[in-house]
């Protein structure tokens, strides 16, 4: 008999027994039909949207960063790239809310910029970016790392840049570590709550004008400031995990594919 | 013109060596004996302990990569996303160079470049003949090929050509090797043993 094969399938089964839990419950026996109403649909909407656009921005600042650490070695900045997912997620939050507060210098000046991250598609999508920009780089690290640099040195050898050479050689021939690296802090992103349900708890714009992003709307409804209560929270989580799952195991299967 | 004394420490592993020659260089050596950490220090990713790397007079010991104007080829360099005629340009285009095209059909022509599509499509060897006229098209100072003749069908031939294009091009090439004999395709022969570059024989038929 296989111990290690057995220990592992029932370590794993332990972490996904909350989940099946919720499937079951949410789809079964407590299913709840505003657990799935046009309210719930649009939260989802609006969480994989913001998700969305936060991997845009996380691929667009943060690839860099990833490149230099990983053809750097800048031990300091590798480690401080963590601080975001190791503090308290609300913490984000209040550190957002603080920032562009009215009160604050720095909130003055970026109002006067017309910026403002309170219950707005900028501060959801901007607290998610910051809890999901961190994963993006710890998955796009190791896959630079893994790449032969023998190319990148060629280019480098001809007058381009370490940038040119990220962006001309790097990236295009990256798809499968882009594609990962963005399913997978996709993922992360969809999961956040701590932090975007104390700076956008809704949203107060076009399209989405007073939608919750789904993990704050599925809080609400077991707090029971909507109605429906926990059979409605059971089973738009349940929602919310049909959603989430195929996004994550797609992020790992190419990360597999990838032989990472 | 190049000039290279230098002192370079990888781990615990010491290189001493002082090369000098224009035209092709041949490094000779055993796995092991420092062929690539030369070369290495030369392009400018290994830190000189001490000593300086001269082209053409001007020293370029203390310039980054990108500012050497010093261009490492080895086996698995290439651009795999690129079509070929984009890829062998590629280097002189990042450059603000713009090759005549003649001279760049005679170049792909005589190094038996006559394929086209993506470069990740081809074999190593096609690919390693793309890399090197890519090296060649974009003027460097110096070519470093890195064991990147090895595994080219018509080697010899090939060396000769390539070295024949680099003459007429100003441009100085070093190819490393674990053959001594491969020494009689260059201008000038060194050979490295324990981190020792010892020159044996000078200014050889090409």
């Amino acid at each position: 008999m296989n111990w290690l094969r057995l220990i592992s399938i029932a370590s794993l089964l332990l972490l996904l027994v909350p989940i099946l839990t919720l499937l079951y419950y949410g789809l079964g026996p407590f299913r709840d039909a505003a657990g799935f109403s046009a309210q719930v649909l649009r939260s989802i909407e609006l969480t994989l949207f913001s998700s969305a656009l936060a991997v845009v921005v996380d691929f667009i600042l943060f690839t860099p960063l990833a490149y230099y650490l990983a053809r750097g070695n800048d031990r300091i900045t590798e480690s401080l790239v963590d601080i975001p997912v190791s503090v308290p997620h609300p913490i984000i939050g209040v550190a957002l809310l603080i920032l562009d507060s009215p009160v604050t210098p720095t909130g003055r000046f970026l109002l006067s910029l017309h910026i403002n991250f309170y219950n707005t598609m900028l501060g959801l999508v901007t607290a998610l970016v910051i809890m999901s920009a961190p994963i993006y780089v710890k998955s796009m690290e190791p896959y630079f790392e893994s790449k032969d640099p023998s190319p990148e040195e060629f280019a480098m050898g001809m007058g381009a840049s370490r940038l040119k050479t990220l962006y001309s050689v790097v990236l295009p021939n990256s798809y499968d570590g882009l594609s990962s690296a963005s399913l997978i802090s996709m993922s992360r992103a969809l999961s956040e709550f701590g932090s975007i349900s104390i700076i956008a708890f809704y949203v107060l714009q076009f399209p989405f004008y007073g939608v919750s992003p789904a993990s704050v709307t599925i809080y609400e409804f077991f707090s029971g400031n909507m109605s429906g209560g926990l059979n409605a929270a059971v089973s738009a989580s349940a929602a919310m995990i049909l959603v989430a799952i195929p996004i994550t195991l797609a992020g790992h299967v190419v990360r597999r594919r990838t032989g990472r | 013109m190049i000039e290279a004394k230098v002192r370079v420490q990888v781990g615990e592993f010491r290189l001493f060596a002082e090369l000098q020659g224009a035209g092709v260089i041949c490094l000779a050596g055993k796995n092991g004996t420092g062929k690539t950490t030369l070369l290495r220090a030369i392009a400018g990713f290994l830190p000189i302990a001490e000593g300086f790397v001269r082209v053409e007079g001007a020293d370029i010991t203390s310039k980054s990569v990108e500012e050497r104007d010093v261009v490492l080829v080895t086996p698995s360099t290439c651009f795999p996303h690129l079509g070929v005629d984009s890829h062998v340009t590629w280097g002189a285009r990042s450059k603000g160079l713009r090759p005549q095209k003649e001279y760049v059909l005679k170049v792909k022509s005589e190094l038996g470049i006559n394929y086209g599509g993506t470069v990740g499509s081809l074999s190593r060897g096609m690919r390693q003949r793309v890399a090197l006229a890519t090296a060649l098209l974009s003027s460097p100072g110096v070519i470093l090929v890195d064991e990147a003749f090895l595994g080219l069908n018509d080697r010899e031939a090939f060396v000769s050509m390539y070295g024949k294009l680099a003459k007429e091009a100003g441009v100085d090439v070093i190819f490393s090797s674990q053959d001594e004999t491969d020494g009689k395709l260059a201008d000038y022969l060194y050979v490295l043993n324990n981190g020792l570059a010892t020159p044996r024989q000078r200014e050889t038929n090409l």
